[in-house]
């Protein structure tokens, strides 16, 4: 593994005899700047995390001693069909959230890294979804996709569609509905990281490439993908992550409706922990999610490495 | 292997150590000198029957003041789980719905009442029987029981010429809601509002049939959906998928005369009362007693008590029971019903002196509304209704967005809560 | 033809931006009503009677004032040690290497994919233990140091040219020293994205303050809001004059920070 995640360019090669010291110097200096930041994250976070994942193995009041139950509630899983089909829902946002987030976030990042008049107000219009309260875009998202008065719905029958979807109301739209406004809702908050990573993009670089007659499209391609790589490296793991635990949206929006249309996981953890009390199934789910997102973020960091060597 | 068997008793012990560690009380069985109580209560200032019986208590108990602890109603039952976890020491509890209850209890995190309960003045009190758990044993006291009445506005009835309902069975409920549909977009009026939650259907139809709702058989339920999905098929009450996603509000619904009926629970007796005062409507209502299905006797409601119970970890045991049972008694029930909210203890003196509030109706009928034959209780308790609760609503949004027949929907019921509840 | 296409510009841009602010509207909108006139259909934009007051009845309805102060305080300290401790610690991961580094990097990245409802009660219970609960030590404790800041800075810094640091080396800069006068400097967009988006998370949060803060006199702006949402209905007009009303500091912070992502700044100190 720490092959893999090797990205950082090495450090200047040390003279053979005193290898030994400075090699724990580089050691030691290293900690120094992880510790102030680690000793709260361990502390506070890894340990909590840990013990969920224990509790996984065992049956869980949260009150009452834990009991060792081995992998009983990993078998229940596999019969659990609301656990499944939370698992599939869970996928399915997934899939439609993260590559349409990083489109439309790099989209506007990209539009607006420009000295234009007003560039901050459009910015912070871009940015007002993220922090309009939850329970406004609710009420207005589901009001924009209502099958009879809702206007994406007269506009579709305005250009001729006639069996217009039910969105919201319906068990095959609902999710697609859920995907369009969480990516109107996380668009301005992820073009945030774009804007700071394309301030790192040396104005040389486009000069340069500029000189060499390369065109608007060219330059897109060569200077600015690779110069962004690592931002969007970033963004790519924190929406996936993100979007494995989608869980507010959704409560809001649907609450998992209609039926189970829209059950994510994260939501499932929260009934079968915290509403019905049973800790140890809700760990083990948790359990489930955390290895599904780390074989994912494991991928994109192999990727993620393979391009950096070329 | 070993190690992991390690890093499992490691957590046994962590979540362990907080019972150890609270084992231990303040003992205030000699109850001398102040006593500082503590509370746990959902959104103290929206629910002002909190403070007339902190009121009242303190009045009769100079020695005990309260402490609320204010909890956001939204999330109660999340933040009080996570603090008894915690081992916290909140004196009492209220328990905001019997599922939660019967968990806590189940648990051993509540302090047992049954000696109280069991006493001449609580076994009159509606709901007390939901609070009973295996072996006859009761961990919390009822102190407010609400059921379901229809209220209606009268100048939309006078002026659609109709007269108040008295005693409607439900298909001539679905008629007359249909004929007092009227006006179209922006000034429709509708007969009467179905709010989204599945007890509309599904209590009313446990209640009136006797058909239970943790199943297995669940063909009781077609009838009391045929006439839900008759209403919106008419047109007589907003599209189930538009209340649902708009959140539509029943008291924006009744308040602002957008619907002429609505059958809701008597909590929101309480709430016209103040918004009438506050000048924020002036919507004219009164109440009837909830249609009935045919052949039944006599008017059979449904209704959800809340209680209070005592903390096991209680710092203050003894004072606790002292509230409960001063709260949940004749002397709560008088100071909750002052403010216009329906005490568990429903004796004739409270009842009458409920209708004698500022602002009530004060014909018959309504009178009548008010005194229900039979109050069932809106969902059984079982280690299985949370489970059946879950497969219950979302099977309700199915069918009432018609993404299933009734029969298809009852059907999955059935085998959902064989699977996945049993 | 180049003025066209900039007119053009604005024209799609203002569109788009007052398609995106709908929601917002409709937040100002029943921020202005009674609250029985909030959710009805069809939805009514304008108010037919606007109710100014609410802007100042809010704030003797609920303490506003005091969770107004506690949200401000609470925000900025988080942001403050996340922007810092979270920069420093990315140094480390990104232009240091020793052995296990790799490994703890990826141990910060996994914590981030298990959700909070997982791990909150384990988590609370030894806050409890701590006696921490009801105090905002819980909260910026919890907060503070978070994987996020360590991820976003880290993969920063990664974009800056390692010649750069040593070019520092041989004019004798420590790694402290380079990190605070050469890297720091350099990375003033990403300090600012990292503040920002921590301030805004901070600021929005709802959980933690809840399951943490219990003592009234703590709460903040979301426990606030949320504060009008009853056992059996909603106050939703209040709830929007308060959510409208939350919304102007980050705006102003929003205002403030946005104005690091200009081309330019960042790379003039790279040159030579």
């Amino acid at each position: 593994m720490a092959d893999v995640l090797t990205a950082a360019p090495p450090t200047a090669a040390s003279s053979p005899p005193r290898r030994f010291s400075r090699r724990w110097r580089n050691t030691l200096i290293g900690w120094s700047f992880i510790l102030p930041n680690f000793l709260g994250f361990a502390v506070l976070t890894l340990v909590p995390v840990i013990a969920a994942f224990v509790l996984s193995f065992m049956d869980w009041d949260s009150y009452n001693a834990p009991e060792w139950i081995g992998l009983k509630n990993f078998q229940r899983m596999l019969h659990d069909e609301s656990t499944k089909v939370a698992l599939k829902n869970t996928a399915y946002y997934a899939l439609g959230h993260v590559p349409l987030t990083v489109l439309a976030a790099l989209g506007l990042a990209l539009l607006l890294n420009r000295k234009i008049a007003g560039v901050g107000f459009f910015r912070a219009a871009a940015f007002f979804p993220y922090i309009t309260s939850m329970v406004a875009v609710a009420v207005v998202w589901n009001m924009l996709f209502n099958p009879e008065f809702g206007p994406i719905n007269q506009f579709l029958h305005f250009i001729g569609v006639d069996n217009a979807p039910g969105w919201t109301t319906s068990t095959s739209w609902a999710m697609p509905a859920v995907i369009v406004t969480s990516v109107w809702r996380d668009m301005g908050y992820y073009m945030i990281l774009f804007l700071a990573g394309l301030q790192a993009i040396p104005t040389e670089h486009y000069e340069a490439a500029k000189m060499d007659g390369a065109n608007n499209w060219q330059r897109f391609r060569h200077v600015t993908l690779p110069g962004l790589r690592p931002v969007t490296f970033l963004v790519l793991i924190l929406l996936t992550v993100q979007s494995f635990k989608v869980f507010d949206l959704i409560v809001v929006m649907t609450d998992g409706g209609p039926g189970r249309a829209t059950l994510v996981l994260s939501q499932q953890i929260y009934r079968q922990g915290i509403v019905e009390g049973e800790f140890g199934y809700a760990s083990a789910i948790s359990l489930v999610l955390f290895l599904l997102v780390l074989v994912l973020t494991l991928t994109q960091f192999w990727f993620n490495n393979r391009r950096e060597r070329k | 292997m070993n190690r992991r068997k390690l890093l499992a008793y490691g957590a046994a012990v962590a979540a362990a150590a907080p019972l150890a560690a609270c084992g231990s009380n303040d003992d205030d069985s000699s109850s001398s000198g102040p006593v500082e109580l503590t509370i746990s209560v959902w959104s103290m200032d929206s629910t002002p029957e909190f403070k007339a019986l902190f009121d009242a208590f303190q009045k009769a108990n100079p020695d005990i003041t309260i402490k609320p602890v204010d909890i956001l109603a939204a999330d109660y039952p999340t933040k009080v789980t996570t603090m008894l976890a915690g081992g916290d020491s909140t004196d009492v509890i209220t328990m905001k719905n019997v599922i939660d209850y019967a968990r806590y209890a189940g648990r051993g995190q509540l302090k047992d009442l049954t000696s109280a309960a069991t006493s001449s003045t609580f076994s009159s009190a509606n709901g007390l029987d939901a609070f009973k758990q295996d072996g006859g044993k009761y961990f919390a006291l009822p102190y407010r029981q609400d059921f379901w009445v229809l209220y209606y506005n009268k100048k939309l009835f006078d002026a659609a010429g109709k007269t108040y309902p008295t005693n409607l069975t439900w298909d001539q409920y679905v008629d007359l809601a249909k004929s007092l549909t009227a006006g179209a977009g922006q000034n429709k009026v509708y007969g009467t509002y179905h709010h989204t939650w599945r007890s509309i259907v599904q209590a009313i139809a446990a209640a009136q049939t006797g058909g239970n709702q943790l199943g297995p058989d669940y063909s009781f339920f077609t009838d009391q959906y045929k006439t839900a999905l008759a209403l919106q098929d008419g047109g007589a009450t907003l599209d189930f998928g538009t209340a649902k996603t708009q959140k539509t509000g029943y008291a924006s619904m009744f308040e602002t005369k957008k619907t002429t009926m609505l059958p809701m629970g008597t909590w929101f007796i309480a709430k016209i009362l103040a918004d009438k005062k506050a000048g924020t409507t002036d919507v004219d209502w009164a109440i009837a007693p909830l249609p009935q299905r045919p052949g039944g006797t006599g008017v059979t409601t449904f209704g959800s008590p809340t209680a209070f119970a005592v903390n096991k970890n209680a710092k203050h045991s003894a004072a606790a029971q002292k509230f409960v049972e001063f709260a949940c008694g004749p002397e709560g029930a008088k100071a909750i019903a002052a403010i216009g909210v329906v005490p568990a203890l429903l004796t004739e003196d409270i009842r009458t002196s409920y209708f004698a509030l500022a602002g009530m109706p004060t014909d018959e009928t309504s009178k009548k509304a008010f005194n229900p034959d039979k109050i069932n209780l809106e969902m059984p308790v079982s280690d299985k209704t949370s489970k059946i609760d879950t497969i219950l609503n979302e099977e309700h949004d199915l069918i009432m967005t018609k993404a299933k027949s009734i029969d298809g929907g009852i059907a999955e019921i059935t085998s959902r809560v064989k699977n996945e509840a049993s | 033809m180049k003025a066209a296409l900039r007119v053009l510009l604005y024209v799609v841009l203002t569109v788009a931006a007052v398609a995106i602010l709908v929601p917002f509207l409709w937040m100002i909108s029943a921020s202005l009503k009674r609250n029985n006139e909030v959710l009805t259909i069809p939805v009514q934009w304008i108010p037919t009677d606007f109710q100014w007051k609410n802007f100042s009845s809010i704030w003797t309805q609920i303490p506003l004032g005091t969770y107004l102060r506690n949200t401000i305080f609470l925000s900025a300290v988080i942001t403050f040690l996340q922007v810092l401790t979270g920069s420093f610690a990315a140094y480390g991961f990104a232009k240091m290497r020793f052995p296990g580094r790799d490994a703890l990097f990826f141990a910060y990245i996994a914590t981030i994919a298990v959700p909070w409802q997982a791990y909150m009660i384990p988590q609370y219970i030894m806050m409890q233990k701590a006696g921490l609960t009801n105090t905002f030590w819980s909260l910026i404790l919890l907060q503070a140091f978070g994987a996020f800041g360590v991820f976003l800075m880290r993969q920063y810094y990664l974009t800056i040219p390692e010649e750069l640091s040593e070019a520092a080396r041989v004019d004798g800069l420590t790694e402290y020293g380079i990190w605070a006068r050469v890297i720091l400097p350099l990375s003033k967009p990403a300090l600012a994205s990292l503040a920002l988006l921590t301030f805004v998370n901070t600021w929005n949060d709802y959980m933690g303050p809840f399951i943490y803060l219990t003592s009234n006199d703590l709460w903040t702006i979301q426990l606030g809001l949320r504060s009008f949402v009853g056992q059996f209905d909603a106050d939703y007009a209040m709830m929007m004059t308060g959510s409208v009303l939350s919304v102007l500091p980050i705006l102003l912070i929003f205002l403030v920070g946005q104005r690091y992502f200009i081309q330019g700044i960042a790379t003039s100190g790279m040159k030579g």
